[in-house]
């Protein structure tokens, strides 16, 4: 994370409480990396932390929560006191916004955000010359155009990669394929890191090749507390745990405290939250991935 | 065990879903809606979910559309850009299911803030629900029934009915809009004229004053509203049983 200029602008791969850079969200803050630009589809834990550790300037979303565990807190109270520069995209846009980015594409015309507020409130603000509409120069169609994202740096957490960085994403994967090869530079964080001849034998399996990969990080247990599936489960009781904090303006600061910047890395923090004891229970069945 | 308001309200749902039709569905009621036309009078819908999923059959009951419960024996994973985009925006979507913090009179949906006495209060914002209701053929909204929830305009026009009263194709949005609006109270349906919100059906024991006193919008009612047909014995079997045992979201 040393390698994260502050000021950048990063893109991150987690959907609600599913496979959240985790591992990446608290060493960002333990270096205390600020003025940080985040992009994200659908934001989750990952932002909401770095949100509540006052290290974003600006938030590029479509949307976020933590499902029934509660709204993303630190993120939408930033919003009602106005503490960072917000855009509220939709989650299709953000995923076109990525897939210009991805194909080399200055901008991308889009059939959504039409006649919204969202879109008015884009065009006011600080996106306003990131959106406009156009008409279709055949057709003459309206259509919303808009920039393309260009993160300086993607995070996604995967189930498994070979040391090159060949990647497997088991499950859905929302907008992670178009997020991580729109960046700059792609760091991906592994569950597992299996060996090359895995990857060979069912090569259709790989998302991300490994010649479009920065670094890999091997980080088990990285996305803990959101699931990876096929892993892992959500840890409900540390999620219950950290809302009860997070929807605190004068809290937030002691989970920070507690959880992240009183533990030197990752495998300090797992054994912060119950250790192996702990991480067994949340343990994926096999046949159900959960 | 009485009849809850929320079956009544997911048999509504479900009676809306046709065989062979193509549903994006959201969390929650939209879900429990469309496993029960499944499994019904519609084996050979489609579900697709927007993270990228085709065909889920979950067996135990999910906390959001992140939780692997939710996407458990589906057909397909893949992502945004299929589901939301090539389908979707590819415009092969039948029908939209989406919950909502606040619907108007012309089936704009909010997700986005509430304002209360001047203060304001962030929640979801769109994620795909903008999405879903511009592109989908046809939107359906469950949610809950009050007064503030069914105001004359929502808070913020998160994701847009039939803006000011105009039509879609002068709105320049492809799907065809808002088609039913179902609370724990009634059902409505939109005039294909004035676009506004009618009152198609009120729940058992609801009142047509009941619902007026609990609607912030002004509610067209020309006739003798009908009464929404109760879930049958074996719809409210396949709920408590199958569907949602705990009931997670119908209790």
């Amino acid at each position: 994370m040393a390698s994260v200029p502050e000021g950048a602008h990063i893109a991150l791969g987690g959907f609600a409480i599913a496979r959240n850079v985790i591992a990446v969200a608290h060493e960002l803050i333990r270096q205390n990396k600020r003025n940080l630009t985040v992009s994200q589809g659908v934001a989750g834990l990952d932002t909401d932390l770095l949100v509540g550790a006052g290290l974003v300037k600006r938030l590029i979303i479509g949307g976020g929560s933590l499902d029934r565990f509660g709204p993303v807190h630190c993120i939408n109270r930033a919003r009602e006191t106005n503490s960072l520069a917000f855009e509220d995209w939709t989650s299709l846009s953000i995923c076109f916004r990525y897939l210009a980015g991805a194909l080399g594409l200055s901008f991308i015309p889009i059939k959504s955000l039409i006649a919204s507020e969202v879109l008015e409130r884009l065009q006011q603000g600080g996106a306003a010359n990131e959106v406009t509409g156009m008409k279709c120069p055949f057709s003459g169609e309206d259509y919303i155009a808009m920039t393309a994202l260009t993160p300086d740096i993607s995070f996604v957490h995967v189930q498994a990669s070979d040391a090159e960085g060949n990647c497997r994403i088991d499950g859905p994967r929302w907008e992670n394929e178009e997020q991580a090869k729109a960046a700059r530079r792609l760091i991906v964080i592994a569950e597992e890191i299996v060996p090359t001849e895995t990857i060979q034998r069912e090569p259709e399996r790989t998302i991300i090749p490994a010649h479009r990969v920065g670094a890999v990080i091997h980080q088990p247990y990285g996305a803990h507390p959101t699931a990876v599936f096929g892993r892992y489960d959500y840890d409900a009781a540390h999620l219950k745990l950290y809302v009860e904090y997070a929807k605190r303006a004068d809290r937030i600061g002691d989970y920070i405290r507690e959880y992240i910047r009183s533990t030197k890395d990752h495998a300090d923090y797992l054994e912060k939250i119950g250790g192996a004891a702990q991480l067994r229970k949340l343990k994926a069945d096999p046949a159900l991935g959960y | 065990m009485e009849i809850r308001a929320t079956e009544i309200m997911v048999a509504a749902g479900a009676r809306e879903l046709k065989d062979r039709e193509t549903v994006v569905v959201g969390i929650g009621l939209p879900q429990v809606a469309c496993f029960l036309a499944m499994s019904t009078h519609a084996p050979n819908l489609t579900p697709l979910l927007e993270i990228g999923v085709a065909n889920m059959q979950p067996k135990d009951t999910p906390v959001g559309l992140a939780d692997s419960r939710i996407f458990y024996r589906a057909t397909c994973w893949s992502g945004f850009l299929d589901v939301m985009g090539m389908n979707l925006h590819r415009g092969v979507v039948d029908t939209g299911f989406l919950g909502a913090l606040e619907v108007d009179r012309y089936g704009n949906i909010n997700t986005t803030l509430s304002k209360e006495e001047g203060r304001v209060r962030y929640f979801n914002g769109s994620a795909g629900g903008n999405d879903v209701a511009s592109l989908a053929k046809r939107v359906i909204v469950v949610m809950r029934h009050e007064k503030r929830k069914l105001p004359a305009a929502v808070a913020h026009l998160t994701s847009p009915g039939f803006v000011s009263g105009k039509s879609r194709a002068e709105l320049s949005l492809r799907g065809n809009g808002p088609h039913r609006i179902i609370t724990d109270k009634c059902v409505f349906g939109f005039d294909q004229t004035t676009r506004s919100a009618v009152l198609l059906s009120l729940h058992q024991d609801v009142s047509l004053e009941e619902v007026l006193a609990n609607t912030g919008f002004p509610l067209e009612v020309r006739e003798t509203p009908a009464i929404t047909p109760l879930p049958t014995a074996e719809e409210l079997r396949l709920l408590r049983e199958d569907i949602d045992p705990k009931g997670v979201y119908l209790g």
